[in-house]
């Protein structure tokens, strides 16, 4: 796990990048590490925002996090607080929100700060990986 | 959905230096203090006499001072046992006790008139007849209403459960997609069987959801005499309150004492603790202290709500009761969650109690006497 580098750093190969999840419920978490490292992405995961965070500030995550899955109602840091974070401090990390509730104020609201995607549950794993896809593209163009 | 006592945000925090301390125990209207109760003697226990007790007992200006039925088994006997209003198996027993303003005869009888008019002291007025019949079908008409009333707050406040109902089924609902999805390309045997098992439990997760949901929001059940376990409707009420609120981020403690039953509707006590906890949540801003107690004493069978919040102004603690009293903004509240539960324990026979300390927290403590509201199983035949 050390020696990986993103899709991005590598120059593709059979990682395609690598995705931290962030949801509260462990079921979210393995469906959508199953449907994306299938689709040949690293996953990490973390329950809540403030584990999000803890994660992308340990070791080369800081560099080579690629995108972030967010769930919005969480405990601890919730989605709303962890987007802000990330906003703030890892602006070149492109964010996803994949949430239980459609809310449209809330998602117009997260897209006007640049939020690549605002997802509703349940979502099939094709749009998912499509949405991830876009994300990557946004990550790459970041580095240019 | 419903009425938040609190009042939410800065203006509670302003007022928090004093510090005040305030309590107020509903039911204690000021015309009480006005005026001496007008004190009814109800002959007739019967439906007439069952509505009129169970709309008169919840007037703080009216006392009933007994009621008579030649009838052991009348229905309105029983009510008068848990409401504590004296039973009499005898008519002249009753009206001739001299202190006594009204006697509302609701036998059908007709010739109970006569006797009455013979037998009631001077100066105490009689109301028999189709009058008495026309103002007892008012009193059960106003609790029809009021039994409805009660069903639009909790359907209104059903509104606010979107969010939480949202999330605790799209969870699973994701679960059994990305599964299916899986499924369709998956060799290996032991992992189809594992993850179908999955999808099993994932379909039962949210059709709980719609159990719970259907059976709150059902018209409160007619069975007014259910003995129910007051910790385990508590825990139900939990069940319920967290699609309104967020409750991740709330530290909820339970001191329950075994076994604590009270006798009312079911459906009516398990509205009043989810909106309870739902108020105390709010006031908490989703991140604090519940605590949930239970406790039999001498007489008294009582539960706590108490939270950690932003507390209600001194200045509030006696409107919160009122019908249509809201802190909140328009369109967000009824304003009738409080005047509601405030009814159903009246109507239990219990009182309602609130303790607040703005910046400190909101305690709310519902009373039933064990005469009325069993405080041990045994107490019941």
């Amino acid at each position: 796990m050390n020696e990986f580098k993103s899709g991005f750093f590598v120059g593709g190969g059979q990682c395609n990048g690598r995705v931290l999840v962030v949801d509260d419920e462990p079921d979210i978490r393995k469906v959508v590490r199953m449907t994306l490292q299938k689709a040949g992405y690293d996953v990490l995961e973390a329950e809540n925002g403030a584990k999000a965070i803890e994660t992308i500030n340990s070791g080369e995550n800081r560099l080579l996090l690629d995108v972030m899955i967010c769930d919005i109602r969480m405990p601890k840091v919730n989605g709303i607080e962890a987007i802000a974070y990330f906003r703030e401090n890892y602006p070149r990390v492109p964010l996803i929100v994949l949430t239980g509730f459609p809310d449209t104020d809330m998602a117009t609201s997260l897209l006007h700060q640049g939020v690549v995607d605002y997802l509703v549950k349940p979502v099939e794993g094709e749009k998912l990986k499509a949405s991830v896809a876009r994300a990557m593209e946004q990550r790459e163009l970041a580095h240019l | 959905m419903m009425n938040t006592p609190t009042a939410q945000g800065s203006e509670a925090a302003v007022t928090s230096a004093a510090q005040a301390h305030s309590e107020i125990v509903s039911g204690q209207t000021k015309s009480v203090a006005a005026s001496l109760p007008m004190r009814v003697a109800i002959i007739g226990a019967g439906h007439g006499g069952t509505a009129l007790l169970d709309g008169l007992h919840q007037i703080g200006t009216v006392e009933i001072v007994g009621i008579a039925d030649r009838n052991p088994s009348a229905p309105g006997l029983t009510r008068a046992h848990e409401l504590n209003v004296p039973v009499y198996d005898r008519v002249a027993d009753l009206i001739q006790h001299r202190d006594h303003h009204l006697v509302m005869d609701v036998t059908g009888d007709p010739t109970m008139e006569s006797v009455l008019h013979e037998q009631v002291p001077v100066g105490t007025a009689i109301l028999s007849g189709q009058a008495s019949r026309l103002l007892w079908t008012l009193v059960q008409h106003e609790s029809l209403l009021q039994a409805e009333l009660l069903h639009a707050e909790k359907l209104a406040g059903i509104g606010s459960f979107a969010a939480g109902i949202a999330h605790d089924m799209n969870n699973p609902l994701q679960l059994i997609l990305g599964l299916a999805e899986n499924l369709i390309d998956e060799t290996d045997l032991d992992a189809v069987h594992t993850q179908a098992r999955d999808i099993i439990e994932a379909v039962k997760r949210t059709s709980a959801i719609c159990r719970d949901l259907t059976s709150y929001s059902r018209r409160g059940s007619l069975n007014q005499d259910s003995l129910i376990s007051i910790n385990s409707k508590l825990d139900e009420a939990l069940k319920i309150a967290r699609y309104a609120v967020a409750l991740q981020d709330i530290e909820i403690r339970k001191r329950y004492q075994p076994d604590v039953v009270v006798k009312g509707n079911p459906d009516e006590l398990l509205h009043v603790f989810v909106n309870l906890i739902t108020n105390a949540v709010q006031a908490m801003a989703d991140q604090g202290t519940l605590t949930l107690e239970t406790a039999v004493t001498t007489g008294a069978t009582q539960v706590r709500v108490s939270d950690t919040g932003c507390g209600i102004p001194s200045e509030l603690l006696d409107r919160i009761f009122e019908p249509f009293f809201t802190t909140k903004p328009p369109g967000s509240g009824t304003g009738l969650g409080l005047y509601n539960i405030k009814s159903v324990i009246h109507h239990m026979n219990g009182t309602i109690a609130v303790e607040s300390q703005v910046g400190r927290g909101s305690t709310f403590t519902l009373t039933f006497p064990s005469g009325s509201a069993s405080g041990e199983r045994s107490a019941r035949p």
